[in-house]
């Protein structure tokens, strides 16, 4: 994608290249001929020059630009973005102001802001790889008031945007069979696992494996084990992020496609209400089910880089239970 | 922009916002032109009405784009007529020049393909409005600098506007900028920010190498001083242009209201010449002497024709010149400026009110004057002796049988033989004329003596502008043996008004006469001694509070230990203003749930002597229904906004807010 933003905060134009060399050009004229006329001229062509510069200033610094996302932002996906303007002038209309970012087709222009004035505008933003974004590649542009330089000024963000990878088509691990004595304990509900919850008296249904004999004997009443119960197996994706060269193109794009079936198998996982766990070297997510889980692996996944191999940690341990599937 | 775009150059919409843009600075950038014969007139309707279609059809929305083969056919054709015109018509350079610079405008607008031609476009016509800046010298420039400024200034930020865009933009975005505001800012920031430049640029050459001398010859002819012709005069009277300025009390403004140039002796044929040996003489008023102390002295700015000579108040005492420039007196009180600058800037002090008298003894020689005029002298008055009841016959023949016109019918020989015995009819000089040489004619020493008479007073200023209009020529003749006294012949109607002082409309009327001497003087004739002069000026300025810093510095020792504590407690006074101002400005706003909420607590606290910090908004509003029980509800729906807006998120309308106020207002009256 062809880079619109500009990461300088002033430039100058053709139109002020030229107007420069016209003030040169004028200025030989007038010394050369004494004509106060072409002083006058030349005067007024300075003077332009800077006022123009002061008007510049004044209307790209005076207004503040923060943006927020709306929702959540998948990589190269069009997203929703809240832009906050505010002309924080006195006095001062900010005008020819056009709001750049790599999502947009091309520069959005904003309508005078009046003095203090306070205004939301909401744009479809796009991103293009997934990762967090601290310095948004979005600001204001302004080549006000009579073209000679553009001033740029880059947008706040009122916290930072996670770019969640974009989900890649890939076959999704089978959740793993039901298995009362291989699961994790359930840390509020009775059932018939191996874990004993507490000790109570018999209650008729008890199953009688469950006797406790000795404990029985000496309370001399039946006292039977309270098992706990056991969850499903849990299933934790695994993605290798140590790569032998970090700067290697090829293995960073391969990483990322990687990252983008784990994205892809996750949801998939999540959405069939299993729990679904994310693992990489010196990372781990516990397994868990539902939509805050489906953004904390998102979130894990957008935040992920590669890391050298000599330098890679070992995977964290896996707890009881859950289920290793390493995704490639 | 795609491919097809980028050969089919700018959209129409967008090519319709550029000529809007485009077409109103076009229009006026010639315009002067037509005023300097820097082009011809139908060369610039034509152009103008080129532009009303361009425009016309831009707000149609089907702005004209010429083809290339129409576009290069027309150019070729405009070089072939460029050649014939440049070798036969001959129309001179700058107009050949301005022509072509007018067709290539034309052709840029009505053929715009890309925005980098709209910045073309723009080149040609900055340089079209160069060509008409530097060939003009009136001070009407300055309007049409003024003109420009507004349109360039729209027009430059409507194209920097559209370079972002490859679209047509909606109509309402080229309507919103620029605001009138941000305009009339920056236009007069760019003028104020103009005068430093254009007094802080070096100045190398004088600024009339090239420019055209904008005097008609009638007046620069008049005022040569060594010859002055009858019938030039009048042409000189009509003219408009300002001859000098004089700043002086109030108080003396009749002493100052004639002011003395030149001295004519000799007569032939309707030229007053001076007498060749009165070039070196005698001369009353010491030159170059500072003026008197304990009076103001008279300012005087002259714009300086031909030959120099000074105006000069009856009764001057002392003068002091520029640095500069000298003053070489002449025979019967004239001065004349040194060669240099068109302008000169000198101060004359006057001596004690007397009548006024003019310096020198030489006057017309009887024998030369005609015949004729001799005859009619001798007819009018008779066998009188006595030189006052001479005068007074002479004057009251003038007055009586003689009408004054500035267009005095064209003569037959001698023109003021003419003018006693044929036309009876002349301007000032005529009269004044005819009364020396009638003088002259009885033995009584008489001279001609041109000048000024009156002035327009300055909207601003007690200066007097003296123009065109006020020159004058009157009489100066020994009646009575002490001296030549100033007699003025000509009827009332031809005497040029006396100092103006009337009403503030009439002196708003002379603004733009002020202006006009103000552009001669100080923008068309500043030159490189101006501007020595002027950083000089500011030098002894900066000198002068160099030097009352020091001075300030050596009292400062007695007076430090109390100027210090002053200082102090004045520094810190000012620090903590603008510290409460900074906190002022930083503090958060309390939202109105929070603050009505917060009042709720503060009466509760009163009524039971201890509120804990601790207590929440519900156990509030549960002993505040205690306490008050007619307020519960109040109390109740208080406390319910304010959870709602500080933890819920929610905004308060003003309404709710109002409501919010007088349910506390209401609380208060009942506890």
């Amino acid at each position: 994608m062809t880079r619109l933003i500009p990461d300088w905060e002033i430039r100058i134009t053709n139109f002020g290249l030229g107007y420069i060399l016209m003030c040169l050009i004028v200025a030989v004229a007038a010394t050369n001929t004494g004509n106060n006329g072409l002083y006058l001229v030349l005067a007024g062509m300075l003077a332009a020059m800077t006022v123009s510069g002061v008007l510049s200033r004044r209307n790209v610094r005076g207004v503040a630009c923060e943006i927020e996302p709306i929702g959540e932002i998948v990589a190269t996906r069009h997203a929703l973005l809240r832009v906050r303007l505010e002309n924080r002038l006195r006095t001062g209309t900010a005008q020819a102001l056009f709001f750049l970012h790599e999502g947009l087709p091309g520069p959005l222009w904003i309508d005078p802001l009046k003095p203090g004035e306070k205004r939301e505008v909401v744009v479809e933003g796009l991103f293009p790889r997934r990762g967090v974004v601290r310095v948004p590649d979005a600001g204001l542009l302004s080549r006000f008031p009579i073209g000679l330089f553009r001033k740029y000024r880059r947008a706040g963000l009122s916290r930072e945007i996670v770019v969640f990878p974009v989900p890649e088509s890939s076959p999704v691990p089978d959740a793993p069979p039901e298995d009362s004595r291989g699961g994790r304990p359930h840390v509020s509900r009775r059932g018939s696992g191996f874990d004993i919850r507490t000790l109570r008296d018999f209650a008729p249904g008890d199953d009688p494996r469950d006797m406790h004999w000795k404990q029985s004997a000496r309370m001399r009443r039946w006292i039977v084990r309270e098992r706990e119960a056991e969850r499903d197996r849990a299933v934790v994706l695994t993605v290798d992020n140590a790569v032998p060269d970090p700067k290697d193109p090829a293995a960073l794009e391969e990483l990322e496609h990687v990252i983008s079936r784990c994205a892809a198998q996750a949801i998939v996982l999540l959405a069939r209400g299993g729990e679904v766990g994310f693992q990489a070297r010196g990372q781990f997510v516990f397994p868990h089910h539902g939509r805050p889980q489906r953004a904390r692996l998102l979130e894990a996944l957008a935040r992920l880089e590669a890391i050298p191999q000599e330098d890679a940690p070992a995977f964290p341990p896996l707890r009881r239970g859950d289920h290793r599937v390493v995704v490639s | 922009m795609s491919e097809k775009a980028a050969r089919e150059g700018l959209p129409s919409g967008l090519r319709r916002a550029y000529l809007e843009a485009l077409v109103p600075a076009a229009a006026a950038a010639p315009i002067p032109l037509y005023f300097t014969q820097g082009s011809s007139g139908k060369a610039l309707a034509l152009y103008e009405a080129a532009l009303l279609v361009l425009w016309w059809r831009a707000r149609m929305g089907r702005p004209v784009r010429l083809p290339n083969l129409v576009l290069n056919l027309s150019g070729l054709a405009y070089f072939v007529w460029l050649g014939f015109e440049v070798a036969v018509l001959r129309d001179g350079l700058l107009r050949s020049v301005t022509h072509l610079l007018l067709f290539t405008a034309l052709a840029k607008l009505a053929s715009l393909k890309t925005a980098g031609e709209g910045r073309t476009a723009l080149l040609v016509l900055f340089l079209l409005s160069l060509a008409a800046t530097s060939s003009s010298t009136h001070v009407s420039s300055l309007l049409y600098f003024a003109v420009m400024a507004l349109l360039a200034f729209r027009a430059l930020v409507r194209l920097a506007v559209l370079a972002d865009f490859e679209e047509a933009p909606p109509v309402r975005i080229l309507a919103q900028v620029p605001t009138l505001a941000v305009s009339a800012a920056g236009i007069a920031g760019a003028a104020l920010l103009c005068v430093p430049f254009f007094y802080g640029l070096p100045r190398l050459k004088g600024p009339y190498a090239i420019t055209r001398f904008r005097l008609d010859d009638s007046l620069s002819t008049t005022l040569t001083a060594d010859r002055v012709d009858l019938e030039s005069f009048g042409a000189a009277k009509r003219s408009d242009q300002v001859v000098l300025r004089l700043t002086a009390d109030a108080a003396d403004w009749k002493r100052v209201v004639r002011l003395r140039e030149a001295v004519f002796t000799e007569y032939r044929d309707g030229v007053w010449t001076r007498r060749p040996s009165s070039r070196r003489g005698g001369f009353a008023v010491p030159p170059d002497r500072p003026p008197r102390d304990g009076r103001e002295p008279v300012r005087i700015d002259l714009n300086l024709f031909a030959k120099g000579f000074l105006f000069l108040p009856y009764g001057v005492e002392t003068l002091h010149m520029p640095a500069d420039r000298a003053a070489f007196p002449l025979a019967d009180g004239l001065l004349q400026a040194s060669p240099g600058r068109r302008t000169v800037t000198y101060e004359v002090g006057l001596g004690r009110p007397a009548a006024a008298r003019g310096i020198g003894r030489s006057a017309i020689d009887p024998s030369a004057v005609p015949r004729e005029i001799r005859d009619y002298a001798a007819a009018l008055i008779g066998g009188e002796k006595d030189p006052v009841r001479v005068y007074r016959a002479i004057q009251d023949d003038l007055r009586r049988k003689f009408v004054y016109t500035l267009d005095p019918p064209a003569p037959h020989g001698d023109p003021l033989v003419d003018f006693l015995l044929r036309s009876r009819a002349g301007h000032c000089e005529y009269f004044a004329s005819a009364a020396a040489m009638m003088l002259a004619s009885r033995g009584i020493p008489a001279r001609l003596v041109t000048g000024s008479y009156g002035g327009e007073v300055g909207l601003f200023s007690h200066s007097i502008v003296v123009r065109g209009g006020n020159l004058h020529a009157w009489v100066e003749a020994d009646l009575d043996g002490t001296g030549f006294a100033v007699l003025d012949p000509t009827p009332p109607a031809g005497v040029p008004p006396a100092t103006v002082t009337g009403s503030m409309l009439r002196r708003l009327a002379s603004l733009g006469r002020e202006i006009e001497f103000f552009y001669d003087r100080r923008i068309l004739g500043f030159e490189a001694l101006d501007q020595q002069r002027l950083f000089e000026d500011a030098r002894e300025r900066l000198g002068g509070i160099a030097g009352a810093a020091s001075g300030w510095r050596t009292s400062w020792g007695e007076a430090a230990p109390l100027a210090g504590r002053v200082f102090l407690a004045l520094a810190f006074a000012a620090a903590a203003a603008i510290l409460a101002r900074e906190l002022w400005r930083r503090r958060r706003p309390v939202p109105p749930a929070t603050r009505a909420y917060l009042a709720l607590r503060g009466l509760l606290a009163r009524r039971s002597g201890f509120l804990s910090a601790a207590t929440p908004p519900a156990e509030v509003a549960r002993r505040v229904a205690e306490t008050i029980p007619s307020g519960a509800a109040d109390a109740a729906e208080v406390v319910s906004v304010y959870c709602a807006s500080a933890f819920g998120g929610r905004e308060v309308s003003d309404e709710t807010a109002r409501d919010l106020t007088d349910r506390v207002r209401r609380l208060k009256k009942l506890a």
